[in-house]
C-alpha cells in the first residue's frame, strides 16, 4: 500500500524539475500526453446516508485528468462537484467505483494512506481560507513545509503570491485577498502535483479574486501543477483547458477551450 | 409553561451533557463531603448530648487514693455543686482461657441493679449487678463483643491482689466510657481492655474499702464557675490523696470525642470549599465558551424582543440546572457516606444508640452554597450575554487577535515548529482559562496530597513511638510504686534480658500565678529501653538534675530553662518542692514533664522508685514470663509493645484503604471535571484548525498532538503548582487537625508527592483520551465548508 506513493512523489519532482526548465505547461502535454494522466476515475458513486434519507451525491462519474491540466468544475449547488473534488483530494472516499492517481488506486487506500497521499500530492484552497489564526503568514506556510518531503522555503512560497512584505502578519492583520493568497502559498509550498480549489474567489471582490487566480495560474505554469477549480462563476471557466458541467451528480457535458485566456483578463 | 428558551436550555444541557455532568460531579463532591461531614458531626453531637443528658454525665471529676464515703455529702454542700456521687474505680487483671496476653479492666462501683445518680449505666442485655452480690459484674458492650462474652459467662480476675471469679450478669454502656483506653496505651483495644461495673458493697469488700470511695463525680449548678468548683473540690479531697479535679474538657472519653468532632468540623471547612472553588471556575469557563459560540443566537433572540434580563436569566439557569444535578447527586451520596461513616463511628465509640440524621438545614445550606458557587461562576458569562448589543452580536465576532509574546521569542529561538507555536499562543491567548485548567488540576493534586500525607504522619508517629521512644518488649505496672528490689526480682526471671525502672507521678506545677496539672515521667538517665523523641524526631536526653518540660507545658506556665517551678505531688505525701527547669522538649502530644528517677524519688520521698518496669525479653520465654507476671499480686497490668504496635499498624492500614479510596475518587473527580471541560472547549474552539491540519496532510496522531500538547503542558505545569499548594494545604490541615494537646507530625514523604501526581496524571490522561477520540471522528469537509 505504501509502495506507489514515493513513486507518485518522484513523478511530481520530475514534473517540477521539468517545469523549472520549461516555462510553458503545454510542453508537458506534447512530451507524453497518454502516459501523463493525473487522475483516472471510473463509475464513481457517492451516497450520503443521513438518518433515514439517502442522498446520491455522485451517480457514476468517469473522468481522465491530464498532468498539468487546468480544469474548471461548474454546476449548481448540490450537483456533486465538491463531492468529486473531496474524493479526488482524498478527504472523502467514493461509495463505489475506482479512482487512480497516476499509479496509485486512491479508492483502495485506507485512512492513513489517504493522509500520506494528501501530504505528498495535494494542495487545497477553500472559500474561507482556513488559516490558523494563531500563526503568522509564514508560520501558516511552515505548517506544510514542516511535514513535506521537498518543500520550497515558506518565504519563497509567499514571495510567489506577492506577500514577501507581510510574512510576519497574523491572519487578523491581513485583508481577505491577502489571507487567500497565504492559503495559496501554503498550498503550493510543498510543490504539490495537484491544486484543488473550492470556490477560491467566492468571498473576494473581482479585483482581489483575479489576483488570486493569477497566482494559481502561475503555479500551474511554473510548477506544472494540475489545477482543478470549483466555481459558480462562469467567467473563470475561460482560463481552463476543459470545463466539466455538473448536474445531479453526473458530468452533464465537457467543454474543451480551444484557446485559454490569461487569468488577468478575466472579469466579472 | 415551558417557554422556547427553556426548551433551548434543556437541549443545550443535553447536547453538553458530558461537560455538564463533569461539573455536576465536582459540585456533587462538594455537596457530599459537606453533607457527610456536617451530618456526621451534628449526629455525633446530638447523640452525645442526648446520651450525656439522659444518663447524667457529670461536669467535674476527681480521683483520690481513698476517701470516706461521707465526703460526698461535704462535696454536695460546696458552692456551685448541684449533685455529687462517689464511687470506687479499681483496675484489675482478667484471666481468660486461651489468652496469654495481659487483659486489663477497670471496675466501677454502682448501686443495686446497676443504678447510680451520675454517669448512669445503660443495661443492654441481662441485668445490673446486685449491690452486695460478690463477683456479679456488667461488662461493656465493646469488650463483650470483642471477646464473645455473654451474660452467664464467668471470668477469673485479679482484683487488688486477690483472685476472684466474676460472673457476667449483663452487658452495658456508660457515658463516661464512650471512648476508653488502657493507661499507657496509644490505641484503644477493646479486646484487651474492658470496663466493668460491680455492686458497690461487693467492690468495697473486694478492695477492702468499706464505706470508702476513690472518685467523685459532680454536676454543677446552672451558672456555676467550673474552675471555682474544681478549686474547692481539690481542697476538699486533697487530704485523701486527691490527684486533682478536672472538668469535662480533661475527661479522657469526652476530650477524645471532642478532638474527633473538631477534626470533622475542620474537614467541613477545608474540603467542600475546594470543590466549590473548582466548580465555580468550571462554570465560568464552560458558560463563557457557550455564550461565545451562541453570540449570534443571543443577538437574534434579543432582536426578537427578549430582554437582556431574560437572556441573562436563561444562562444563569443553565448554571443552576447543572448545580441542581450536582446537589441532588451529592445529597444522596453525602447522606449515604455519612451513614456509613456513622456506622464506623458506632464501632469505634461506645454509644447505646447512634441516630444518624441529617437535618434539612444541612441540605439547604449545602445546596445554597453549591448553587451560589455555580451562580458566581456564571456571572462573567451572563454579564457578557446581557451586555451584547444585538446588532453587533449578529455579525460574526472579530477573529481572535494573536500576538508574538515573550514566551514566543524564547520558543522561536528554541526552534519550535508551527504546531508548537499554535499550542503556546493558544495558551497565551486564553490566559484565564489556561490558568483555570492548571489551577484546577493543581487543586486536585493538592487535595489528594494533603489528605494522603496524613498516612506519613501516622507512620512517623508509629516509628517514633514504637521504635524509638519504646524499645522494651513489656511494660509491667504495679499497684503501687515499689523499691528497687522488684527490678532485681524481674531480672532474675528466665528469659528477661534487661529491666529498667520508670515512674510516672501526677503533679501540679506552679509558677507565679500559673499552675498546671501534669505527669512527671521518671526514668534512669542511662536508660536504653525508653527515650523521649521531640517533634523533629530527635531523641532528647534527660537532664542530670531538675526537670525537662514539654514546650507546651513551659509556655502555659511561662517558664524558661533556668527558672524554678514549684512541683506539688498529687497523691502520696503531697510534697511541694522547688525544682529548676533544666530544659524543654518540643513534643507532639500532651503536656508532660520528665526527670531522672532520683529527682522523682526526692519529690515522692517514699523510697520507691519503680512505678513500672520496662522489660526486654527473649521471645522464646514470652508466654512463661507473662504468665508469671500475671501471677504476681503486685502487678497491675502488663502491656506488650508488639501487640500495641500491631493494633496501631492495623488502624493505619484501615485508614489507608479508606482514605486512599475516598480521596483518590474525589480528587480524581476534580481532575476529570477540569480536564474534560478544558479538552472539550479546546476541541470545539480548534475543530476548524484541526480539520485544516488534517486537510494539509497531518495524520490523526499529529493533529491530536495539538490538543494533547496544550493539555499536557497545562497539566504538567499543574504538577509543581499542585505540590506547592498541597504542601501548604497539608500544613493548614495539620494545624486545623491539631489541638493544644495533640499535634500531628508534618513531614510528607516524596512518595506521597509521587503518588498524588501519578493518580492525577492518570485521571487527566484517561479523560483526555476520551476527548481525543473525537479527533478521529472529525468531519474535515463539513468543518471546512462552514465559516468559523
Amino acid at each position: 500500500m505504501h509502495g506507489p506513493l514515493p513513486d507518485a512523489h518522484s513523478v511530481i519532482l520530475r514534473s517540477h524539475e521539468r517545469a523549472a526548465t520549461s516555462y510553458h505547461r503545454s510542453m508537458a502535454d506534447e512530451e507524453a500526453p497518454a502516459s501523463k494522466s493525473a487522475f483516472n476515475g471510473r463509475d464513481l458513486r457517492k451516497i450520503y446516508v443521513t438518518g433515514e434519507t439517502e442522498v446520491q451525491a455522485l451517480r457514476g462519474v468517469d473522468l481522465d485528468i491530464a498532468v498539468g491540466e487546468v480544469l474548471v468544475l461548474l454546476g449548481p449547488s448540490g450537483s456533486g462537484k465538491s463531492t468529486l473534488l473531496n474524493i479526488i483530494g482524498g478527504l472523502d472516499r467514493a461509495t463505489s467505483g475506482t479512482l487512480w492517481y497516476r499509479d496509485t488506486e486512491l479508492t483502495a487506500l485506507d485512512d492513513a494512506d489517504l493522509t500520506r497521499f494528501r501530504r505528498a500530492n495535494i494542495g487545497f484552497i477553500f472559500q474561507f481560507y482556513n488559516l490558523i489564526p494563531s500563526l503568522t503568514a509564514r508560520e501558516n506556510v511552515q505548517l506544510v513545509t514542516d511535514i513535506a518531503a521537498d518543500p520550497m522555503p515558506a518565504e519563497e512560497a509567499l514571495e510567489r503570491v506577492g506577500l514577501a512584505a507581510r510574512m510576519d502578519h497574523f491572519p487578523a492583520q491581513l485583508s481577505g485577498g491577502e489571507q487567500q493568497r497565504v492559503a495559496v502559498a501554503r498550498a503550493i509550498a510543498k510543490r504539490p502535483g495537484v491544486l484543488l480549489c473550492d470556490e477560491p474567489t467566492g468571498a473576494l471582490d473581482s479585483g482581489t479574486g483575479v489576483r488570486v487566480l493569477e497566482t494559481l495560474a502561475r503555479a500551474n505554469t511554473e510548477l506544472g501543477t494540475t489545477l482543478i477549480l470549483i466555481t459558480h462563476n462562469a467567467g473563470i471557466a475561460a482560463m481552463a483547458d476543459r470545463v466539466f458541467h455538473f448536474l445531479d451528480g453526473r458530468i452533464a457535458s465537457i467543454v474543451v477551450n480551444e484557446t485559454r485566456i490569461a487569468a488577468a483578463e478575466i472579469k466579472w | 409553561m415551558v417557554t422556547s428558551l427553556d426548551r433551548k436550555l434543556a437541549r443545550d444541557l443535553w447536547r453538553m451533557r458530558g461537560q455538564a455532568f463533569a461539573i455536576a460531579l465536582v459540585i456533587a463532591a462538594a455537596m457530599s463531603t459537606f453533607v457527610m461531614s456536617l451530618g456526621v458531626h451534628r449526629s455525633l453531637i446530638e447523640t452525645r448530648d442526648a446520651y450525656y443528658q439522659r444518663n447524667h454525665f457529670a461536669d467535674v471529676f476527681a480521683s483520690m487514693t481513698r476517701a470516706p464515703r461521707s465526703i460526698v455529702d461535704r462535696v454536695r454542700e460546696l458552692d456551685g455543686v448541684a449533685r455529687a456521687e462517689g464511687r470506687i474505680e479499681q483496675y484489675a487483671t482478667l484471666e481468660m482461657p486461651g489468652r496469654t496476653e495481659a487483659i486489663r479492666a477497670v471496675i466501677n462501683s454502682v448501686g443495686d441493679g446497676g443504678k447510680s445518680d451520675l454517669n448512669q449505666l445503660v443495661i443492654l442485655r441481662g441485668r445490673g449487678p446486685g449491690i452486695d452480690e460478690s463477683g456479679e459484674v456488667v461488662v461493656d458492650k465493646a469488650f463483650a463483643d470483642a471477646n464473645g462474652i455473654v451474660p452467664g459467662d464467668e471470668i477469673d480476675a485479679v482484683i487488688y491482689g486477690n483472685r476472684d471469679r466474676l460472673k457476667i450478669v449483663g452487658i452495658g454502656l456508660a457515658p463516661d466510657y464512650i471512648w476508653a483506653i488502657a493507661p499507657g496505651e496509644l490505641v484503644p483495644d477493646e479486646s484487651r481492655f474492658g470496663i466493668l461495673w460491680m455492686g458497690q458493697k461487693a467492690l468495697e469488700a473486694a478492695t477492702n474499702r468499706t464505706q470508702a470511695i476513690t472518685s467523685i463525680a459532680v454536676v454543677l449548678d446552672r451558672g456555676a464557675v467550673e474552675s471555682e468548683v474544681i478549686r474547692r473540690l481539690d481542697a476538699l479531697v486533697e487530704p485523701y490523696g486527691g490527684t486533682g479535679a478536672y472538668g469535662r474538657d480533661d475527661h479522657p472519653s469526652n476530650a477524645f470525642l471532642d478532638n474527633e468532632l473538631m477534626q470533622l468540623e475542620a474537614m467541613t471547612r477545608v474540603i467542600p470549599p475546594i470543590f466549590l472553588l473548582v466548580s465555580t471556575f468550571l462554570v465560568y469557563i464552560v458558560l463563557g465558551r457557550l455564550i461565545r459560540t451562541e453570540r449570534q443566537e443571543i443577538g437574534l433572540i434579543k432582536a426578537f424582543g427578549y430582554s437582556s434580563y431574560a437572556i441573562g436569566w436563561h444562562y444563569l439557569k443553565f448554571a443552576l440546572a447543572v448545580a441542581a444535578i450536582g446537589i441532588a447527586l451529592g445529597s444522596l451520596l453525602g447522606w449515604w457516606m455519612g451513614r456509613e461513616m456513622t456506622t464506623l463511628y458506632g464501632d469505634y465509640y461506645r454509644f447505646p444508640f447512634l441516630d444518624y440524621r441529617v437535618s434539612a438545614p444541612v441540605f439547604v445550606t449545602g445546596g445554597a452554597l453549591a448553587a451560589g458557587s455555580a451562580a458566581l461562576g456564571a456571572m462573567g458569562g451572563v454579564r457578557t450575554a446581557v451586555r451584547l448589543n444585538p446588532a453587533v452580536a449578529m455579525s460574526p465576532p472579530q477573529p481572535p487577535v494573536y500576538r508574538v509574546g515573550m514566551v514566543e521569542r524564547v520558543s522561536r529561538r528554541a526552534g519550535f515548529t508551527s504546531v508548537g507555536h499554535m499550542i503556546v499562543r493558544h495558551i497565551a491567548r486564553w490566559p484565564g482559562r489556561s490558568a483555570v485548567t492548571t489551577f484546577g488540576v493543581a487543586l486536585s493534586l493538592a487535595l489528594l496530597f494533603s489528605t494522603v500525607q496524613f498516612i506519613d504522619s501516622s507512620r512517623i508517629m508509629l516509628n517514633d513511638f514504637f521504635f524509638r521512644a519504646q524499645q522494651q518488649d513489656l511494660t509491667v505496672s504495679f499497684i503501687e510504686a515499689r523499691n528497687e528490689d522488684v527490678i532485681y526480682e524481674l531480672a532474675a526471671l528466665p528469659g528477661v534480658i534487661a529491666v529498667e525502672a520508670t515512674r510516672t507521678v501526677p503533679v501540679r506545677l506552679v509558677h507565679g500565678p500559673r499552675s498546671e496539672r501534669a505527669a512527671i515521667e521518671g526514668a534512669a538517665r542511662d536508660a536504653t529501653l525508653t527515650a523521649r523523641i521531640d517533634a523533629d524526631g530527635r531523641a532528647v536526653p534527660l537532664p542530670v538534675s531538675g526537670v525537662m518540660l514539654s514546650r507546651l507545658l513551659a509556655e502555659r506556665l511561662d517558664v524558661r530553662a533556668g527558672d524554678e517551678v514549684e512541683i506539688e505531688l498529687l497523691g502520696g505525701r503531697r510534697t511541694k518542692t522547688l525544682v529548676p527547669v533544666t530544659s524543654t522538649i518540643d513534643e507532639l502530644v500532651g503536656t508532660r514533664a520528665y526527670a531522672e528517677n532520683a529527682v522523682v524519688e526526692r519529690m515522692a520521698r517514699d523510697g520507691a522508685v519503680v512505678g513500672a518496669a520496662q522489660l526486654k525479653i527473649d521471645p522464646a520465654h514470652r508466654d512463661d514470663i507473662i504468665a508469671h507476671l500475671n501471677e504476681m499480686p503486685i502487678v497491675l497490668g502488663v502491656t506488650e509493645r508488639v501487640a500495641a504496635m500491631r493494633l496501631f499498624e492495623a488502624m493505619i492500614d484501615r485508614n489507608i484503604i479508606t482514605m486512599i479510596g475516598f480521596y483518590v475518587a474525589f480528587a480524581s473527580a476534580i481532575a476529570v471535571g477540569v480536564v474534560y471541560n478544558s479538552a472539550r472547549i479546546l476541541f470545539s474552539e480548534r475543530a476548524h484548525e484541526l480539520a485544516t491540519l488534517r486537510v494539509l496532510g497531518y495524520h490523526k496522531t499529529e493533529v491530536a498532538t495539538v490538543l494533547l500538547g496544550e493539555l499536557a503542558l497545562l497539566v504538567v505545569l499543574a504538577l509543581p503548582v499542585g505540590c506547592f499548594l498541597g504542601y501548604w494545604m497539608a500544613q493548614l490541615m495539620t494545624a486545623m487537625f491539631s489541638s493544644d494537646l495533640f499535634r500531628l507530625p508534618f513531614a510528607p514523604s516524596r512518595a506521597t508527592y509521587g503518588f498524588a501526581a501519578v493518580v492525577i496524571l492518570i485521571a487527566a490522561l484517561l479523560t483526555a483520551a476520551v476527548v481525543i477520540r473525537r479527533v478521529t471522528g472529525l468531519d474535515m469537509v463539513r468543518v471546512l465548508k462552514s465559516h468559523e
